[in-house]
């Protein structure tokens, strides 16, 4: 009798569990949220529709991140973005940066990623989605071919491209750049938006020809966590050329020195007004690199221009014998700053 | 006191701000300001920098509060570095909806830079929410991460309540009655700033003047506390410190037995002559504040803009200090341990945590502010917040 009673509850119990959504223990949903950082709605959402078995709801979030990400991006699809961060990946410094061979090709790249306000800026899930994405446009990127060294990304490609983490190389998530900033939006809940990408891959010259070599020359400025980004950012292209370049470059002092002339031009088109590379014939311009005076490099005492330094390192060196004969020249260069491109009247904040 | 107001941009900051002027107003206290008058976030100037932050204004029974929203971090570090509007307390906004976020941390570090010690939480739109386990879910986590931030976790009032609500002045019980509750915890959770007539006494020397058959009177405006005829004093900095007797108290002409902060005084010490005592020295309450020839400051570089440099400098720059009337030359270098001190550079427009070396010692101490000079123009402020030597 008792037994049957016993029996008859515990039915109905369990057809009540079949039928109503279970009750999501709270302390699910805070393991959840410690897991994914996804509102709190959102992870009692996913506990219930999957039983309240943490790994399904992992995966039911995932499902789910595809269109309420969507959601939520186009929710403030109208907003303007503002802050964010310069990020920049360098994969391949060029000549003697492998194995001290004296050929190395250069490969790397710089994005934009925007955001709304600086405090999502200084997030470190902002950030590594910014790093992730500056690594994903390195190492796609394509020789150009053409004249100019920079290559200019259409963002739609970009978008399309599978995300690939610089801190897990092998990774096999099927994320995309799109997705991957659609999910941060989901996570952050402000309007993230990729601005533009630059890269920059030059193969390495032919054995032949030894006595030239490129190097590329990096910096961003006002780091906060990860330090190749930040408020404003340079790439820089540079052209070596001497008879002995490749036994000069299987030196590693030299290769010190020279990293540390990299790291000063930098920061010189960082810190000061540049605009392009040399003035025109006849002209001095202020803002034309060459020209300017060589602040940054700590050697300077005597005040001598960019373009004194290089010829006078290139001689020092032994790269070339005598200061006309260009051993060290800056091809070209990219400069960005955050924000500087977005336009707040096209973009009209939240109404 | 100050308060500011920082968190999500969706998550209602600036509804509940206009909510906290409407039910203040009705009690009296406050002037309602609605929404649309405060999102705008005015650009203003700070002696000389360019700051965006709005401001409303109330009074509860025993305070009157100074209430500021800015749109973003680099806003708040300004505000506290030029002193313009110094958060004393904050309330921390969150929504029920989703909980902390992950920039909820960069909130609560902000705060911790600006040198908040206490914050109310108010979790808003809890009308959206109907599981109250939900809402313990986000208390419990939100105390957790106050923790983490060396906050008191434990003690933190969090108010639960819709700032739509009261705004709209619908449903009073999670409306109005909420935001007085806030009010109320801010009234009793967050410490009042001492008064400056309450700090012990400080003048900064303005001029020193030698009156025959008196002896040394030095002048300035009192900056804190009280002064009585007859007290011990000391003179403090430009490597010449010594303690006297304060003999008279000077006002426009007239004699006084006492001075207080704001007061214009001339002070005549007993024993002194006028070599001793410069411009730039300060005469305070003895062992009230120390000389310090070095120590460490958030800095904000002005740009050019705002009349700043063009350039970017590095370690061991050294332009002019100006702290209270003092002028001293310093060389600025980067905290221990930075990685590549000697390369790194600071850009106008940064803000940035450097070491100061003076070339003489000043009376400072950790919150007093100063200015950087160079060839006759500004080009940063900044505010100490360790002291070295």
């Amino acid at each position: 009798m008792l037994g049957s009673l016993r029996y008859a509850a515990c039915s109905s119990s369990r057809r009540l569990y079949s039928t109503e959504a279970p009750k999501v223990p709270v302390k699910l949903i805070g393991e959840l949220r410690k897991l994914t950082e996804v509102s709190i709605t959102k992870a009692r959402e996913a506990l219930s529709s999957s039983n309240n078995d943490v790994k399904a709801a992992l995966q039911w979030l995932e499902n789910d991140l595809v269109t309420s990400g969507a959601k939520k991006a186009a929710k403030v699809e109208g907003r303007f973005t503002g802050e964010g961060l310069i990020s920049t990946a360098v994969l391949s410094h060029g000549a003697g940066s492998r194995s001290g061979l004296g050929h190395g090709g250069v490969r790397a790249a710089m994005v934009e990623l925007n955001c709304e306000t600086d405090f999502v800026g200084r997030n470190e899930l902002f950030g590594r989605l910014a790093a992730d994405i500056a690594h994903t446009a390195a190492f796609i990127a394509e020789p150009s071919g053409s004249e100019t060294a920079f290559h200019e990304y259409s963002l739609d490609l970009l978008n399309d491209a599978p995300l690939l983490s610089e801190l897990q190389p092998g990774s096999s998530t099927s994320a995309t750049v799109g997705s991957a900033i659609r999910d941060t939006i989901a996570k952050v809940g402000e309007k993230i938006s990729l601005r533009r990408a630059v890269a920059l891959v030059e193969n390495a010259p032919q054995q032949t020809q030894s006595s030239f070599g490129l190097r590329l020359a990096s910096y961003t400025h006002g780091a906060i966590s990860i330090p190749t980004q930040g408020r404003i950012g340079s790439l820089a292209l540079l052209a070596l050329k001497g008879p002995q370049l490749a036994e000069l470059l299987a030196s590693e002092a030299l290769r010190n020195d020279l990293a540390r002339l990299e790291r000063s031009l930098a920061r010189q088109i960082v810190g000061f007004e540049t605009l392009s590379v040399a003035s025109p014939a006849g002209e001095k311009l202020e803002t034309a690199l060459f020209d300017q005076q060589f602040m940054m490099f700590p050697d300077n005492s005597s005040g001598a221009t960019v373009q004194e330094v290089l010829a006078q390192w290139a001689v020092e060196k032994g790269l070339v014998e005598s200061e006309d004969a260009g051993g060290l020249a800056v091809l070209d260069f990219k400069k960005w700053t955050v924000g500087e491109t977005a336009d707040p009247s096209t973009q009209p904040t939240d109404a | 006191m100050n308060i500011g107001t920082i968190g999500h941009v969706d998550h209602g900051k600036t509804t509940l701000t206009a909510a906290i002027t409407k039910v203040m107003a009705s009690a009296g206290g406050a002037k309602f300001t609605d929404y649309n008058q405060i999102d705008k976030a005015p650009e203003e100037k700070a002696r000389g920098i360019t700051i965006n932050s709005s401001h409303v204004e109330y009074e509860t029974a025993n305070r009157h509060y100074g209430h500021i929203d800015c749109p973003g971090h680099a806003d708040y570090i300004k505000n506290m570095i030029t002193g313009a509007a110094q958060m004393d307390g904050a309330i921390i906004v969150v929504s029920a909806t989703d909980g902390q976020m992950p920039q909820t941390r960069e909130h609560l570090l902000l705060a911790r830079q600006v040198g908040i010690k206490k914050l109310v939480v108010f979790i808003n739109k809890v009308d959206q929410i109907s599981d109250p386990e939900m809402l313990e879910l986000v208390d419990m986590e939100m105390r957790d991460l106050l923790s983490t931030y060396n906050f008191d976790g434990e003690s933190t009032p969090i108010i639960m309540g819709s700032a739509l609500a009261a705004l709209n002045g619908e449903n009073d019980k999670i409306g109005a009655e909420k935001i007085q509750e806030l009010v109320a915890a801010c009234d009793e959770w967050l410490d009042l700033p001492p008064r400056d007539l309450e700090k012990p006494f400080l003048m900064p020397v303005e001029d020193v003047f030698s009156i025959s058959g008196r002896g040394t009177v030095a002048t300035g405006r009192v900056e804190r506390g009280v002064a009585s005829k007859g007290a011990e004093v000391e003179v403090i900095g430009l490597g010449n410190s010594f303690k006297t007797t304060l003999t008279g108290i000077e006002m426009f002409h007239k004699e006084l037995e006492r001075a207080e902060a704001g007061d214009n005084m001339g002070a005549l010490l007993r024993g002194v002559k006028r070599e001793q005592v410069r411009r730039g020295q300060v005469i305070v309450a003895p062992g009230s504040i120390k000389a310090v020839k070095k120590f460490q400051a958030a800095i904000y570089v002005l740009t050019k803009d705002e009349g700043g440099r063009y350039t970017p400098f590095m370690s061991n720059y050294r332009p002019q200090l100006f702290l209270r009337t003092a002028d001293i030359t310093v060389s600025l270098s980067f905290p221990e341990g930075t990685p590549d001190a000697a390369e790194k550079m600071v850009m106008p427009g940064d803000n940035v945590e450097m070491v100061c070396d003076l070339h003489f010692d000043v009376a400072a101490e950790v919150g007093s502010r100063f200015t950087l000079r160079e060839g006759g123009r500004t080009i940063g402020t900044g505010i100490i917040t360790k002291i070295l030597e």
